[in-house]
């Protein structure tokens, strides 16, 4: 199985404290990956690395091998603007531009250049249609993106990273601020999204990690514990420690 | 201790309410007096007439006899008709408290609204509503004056006895238009300086700068500024800008430009935090969703980050142009204290509130303008503070 993302040995300081202890990890093509853990367990930081996020925050110093496609993301002269149209990331909360659905989703490829109405119109269209979103917004994309439901916001943001053909998509706990059924919308999409994409989610949720995802990987205090294919690891894990997370006795 | 608790209270609670009654009645005492004082002057030809008042000495054309058919003006108190020459006049009272002699109303075919002038260079000039007669001289009588007030003066006017020889009047003067238009450009040129530049910096203060000590005590720096008293920065003004555009501009003393220079200086401050203050609140999330679209800094921080601080740029405008049309001191400094009629930006002038500090050192003081300006004043600042309110209301509702 192809590897897009390969980590090895990374280590991850915020000033002194140690957030990240030696974490080695694949991400294998067209699959769902899900980090689990408890609260401040490092999941989040984790996938704030592979799109180098966390460059925004000045104390922060990454070591180890993070290789996007075979490349050192983290080597001397990458471009990190690169990485990040190939790598898009959703957020916790649905965070749409105060601007209308069509600005939002044209946001990404106007600003690496491309000025085409109608060139700018298929990407909308396009991304619209892959997020399922397109059907209840088609009418009204002049609209500000403000308008939408939560859910719907959600999948915009998920049409915007799409806007730019991205080979990863890296989601932080997408569904953590919305209610049951947009959750559910929101995982189907994941489901077709897989076909050409590939996805890495943050969940709270255990029961969402063992629907969705392919392969899943337990954090624990900034180690990564254990890492297999989501079955293996929900009904036979290796380690005491996610046992207990899995089955609910902690975290 | 019981009844001193009580006590206590009440003593507290009245000396909450009197507080505020006594700030009410301060506040109100101000809009009652501009309101009575500036009411009777406020009227559109404030804006479009000239401060200082012009004199004509005219004489009429050769005329008939005849009667004119005059509205009726029998309502009015101290109005006088003329039928001899479709005028009617009124007894007025100048700024001074002198009787003066007031047109009411000119006949559209009456001969004096084409006079023939006995200036050089003028042919002929035509006396309106509100000019303001000083006398009429005739032949081989008495000339009329009008001290002796308005009745008098329109019987002997009316006398078919007596021939018109040369008509003495003036323009009612006293009007603003000159301070009105360098107000305006005032308000024009500070804005175009200091905005754009105030906005960056807000900019790179909040998105750019490092936080360390140097860019933190520049920020206590300009928020100091913001509680300077601008007569110090008259004194800037007067030693930088004056010099300045006297070096550069066909100006020769203080002028307009060097006004507004000073007044881009006083408003830098307000526009700087206000502008960062909006800028703080845009969510970190619309910054890290637009980076993480391949957005560079400077695009996320132009496209994304800044038109969201829209309403507060517009804040920081209105309060500025609040501050502008304020201004006094760092004024008389840098721009003057002369009205004047014809306004150029490389000349001296005076905005409104200069207008009143420059009306209330003269002998006597004009109260009345003065407080006609205060009113004006007063209802630009209401007007941009309401401004501000209604572009918040509308802002927010088209973002939802």
């Amino acid at each position: 199985m192809e590897k897009v993302i390969s980590v090895e040995h990374c280590d991850l300081f915020y000033g002194d404290f140690q957030a990240l202890k030696d974490v080695s990890l694949p991400i294998y093509r067209h699959k769902v990956t899900a980090l689990i853990g408890p609260s401040g367990c490092g999941k989040s930081t984790f996938i704030r690395v592979l799109n180098r996020m966390n460059d925004l925050i000045p104390s922060c110093k990454v070591t180890g091998s993070i290789q996007f496609n075979h490349e050192e993301t983290y080597g001397s002269g990458y471009d990190v603007i690169e990485l990040r149209k190939k790598v898009g990331m959703v957020f916790q909360k649905p965070n749409p531009f105060p601007m209308s659905i069509f600005d939002n989703i044209a946001f990404g490829p106007r600003q690496q250049g491309i000025k085409d109405k109608v060139k700018l119109q298929a990407i909308v269209e396009r991304s619209l249609k892959q997020a399922a979103l397109w059907e209840e917004v088609n009418d009204r994309l002049n609209q500000s993106a403000l308008s939408l439901s939560g859910g719907q916001q959600q999948r915009l943001c998920i049409a915007r990273a799409i806007a730019m053909e991205p080979e990863v998509i890296l989601m932080d706990e997408p569904t953590s601020a919305l209610d049951p059924i947009a959750t559910q919308k929101i995982e189907n999409l994941i489901e077709e999204l897989k076909k050409d994409y590939t996805i890495v989610i943050v969940t709270h949720s255990m029961q969402q990690a063992a629907r969705i995802s392919d392969y899943t990987a337990f954090f624990y205090m900034g180690e990564l514990l254990e890492f297999d294919v989501t079955k293996t690891l929900f009904v036979s894990p290796k380690l005491k420690q996610t046992e207990d997370y899995v089955t609910g006795r902690f975290g | 201790m019981r009844k001193q608790r009580r006590l206590s209270d009440r003593i507290l609670q009245t000396v909450t309410i009197m507080s505020t009654f006594i700030s009410i009645i301060g506040l109100g005492l101000i809009f009652y007096f501009v309101f009575s004082n500036g009411m009777k002057l406020m009227s559109f030809d404030l804006f479009t007439s000239d401060y200082y008042a012009k004199s004509y000495i005219a004489q009429l054309v050769p005329y008939e006899e005849t009667e004119f058919n005059m509205p009726d003006f029998s309502d009015d108190e101290d109005v006088y008709v003329i039928p001899r020459f479709g005028l009617a006049i009124r007894q007025g009272v100048d700024l001074a408290g002198n009787g003066i002699v007031e047109v009411h109303y000119v006949h559209p075919d009456s001969v004096f609204n084409t006079m023939i002038s006995d200036e050089v260079g003028i042919d002929t000039v035509d006396m309106d509503a509100n000019n303001i007669i000083e006398r009429i001289s005739y032949v081989n009588h008495p000339t009329s004056l009008s001290r002796r007030g308005a009745e008098l003066f329109a019987q002997e006017l009316n006398d078919p006895e007596r021939e018109v020889f040369q008509v003495f009047f003036s323009d009612l003067g006293g009007g603003i238009r000159g301070s009105f238009i360098t107000t305006l450009w005032l308000i024009a040129l500070t804005l175009l300086m200091a905005l754009p530049m105030g906005v960056l910096t807000a900019v790179y203060f909040n998105e750019f700068a490092p936080v360390n000590v140097l860019t933190k005590t520049m920020r206590t720096f300009i928020e100091t500024l913001t509680g300077v008293p601008s007569i110090i920065y008259g004194l800037l003004g007067i030693s930088v800008f004056v010099p300045l555009t006297v070096a550069l501009t066909p100006a020769v003393n203080t002028n307009l430009i060097a006004g507004s220079m000073t007044l881009a200086v006083i408003i830098l401050p307000i526009i700087i935090r206000t502008t960062e203050e909006s800028l703080k609140v845009v969510p970190a999330d619309h910054r890290a969703a637009s980076l993480a679209l391949g957005a560079n800094k400077t695009q996320t921080t132009f496209k994304v980050v800044l038109p969201q601080a829209t309403q507060g740029i517009l804040t920081s405008t209105f309060l500025a142009i609040g501050r502008i049309i304020g201004e006094s001191a760092a004024l008389i400094f840098v721009l003057g204290a002369i009205v004047r009629d014809r306004v150029s930006v490389f000349e001296q002038s005076t905005s409104l509130a200069v207008h009143i500090w420059s009306m209330m050192t003269d002998e006597p003081a004009n109260i009345a303008l003065s407080s006609t300006i205060a009113l004006l004043i007063l209802a630009v600042v209401l007007f941009l503070n309401v401004s501000i309110k209604l572009s918040v209301f509308l802002l927010e509702r088209r973002g939802k």
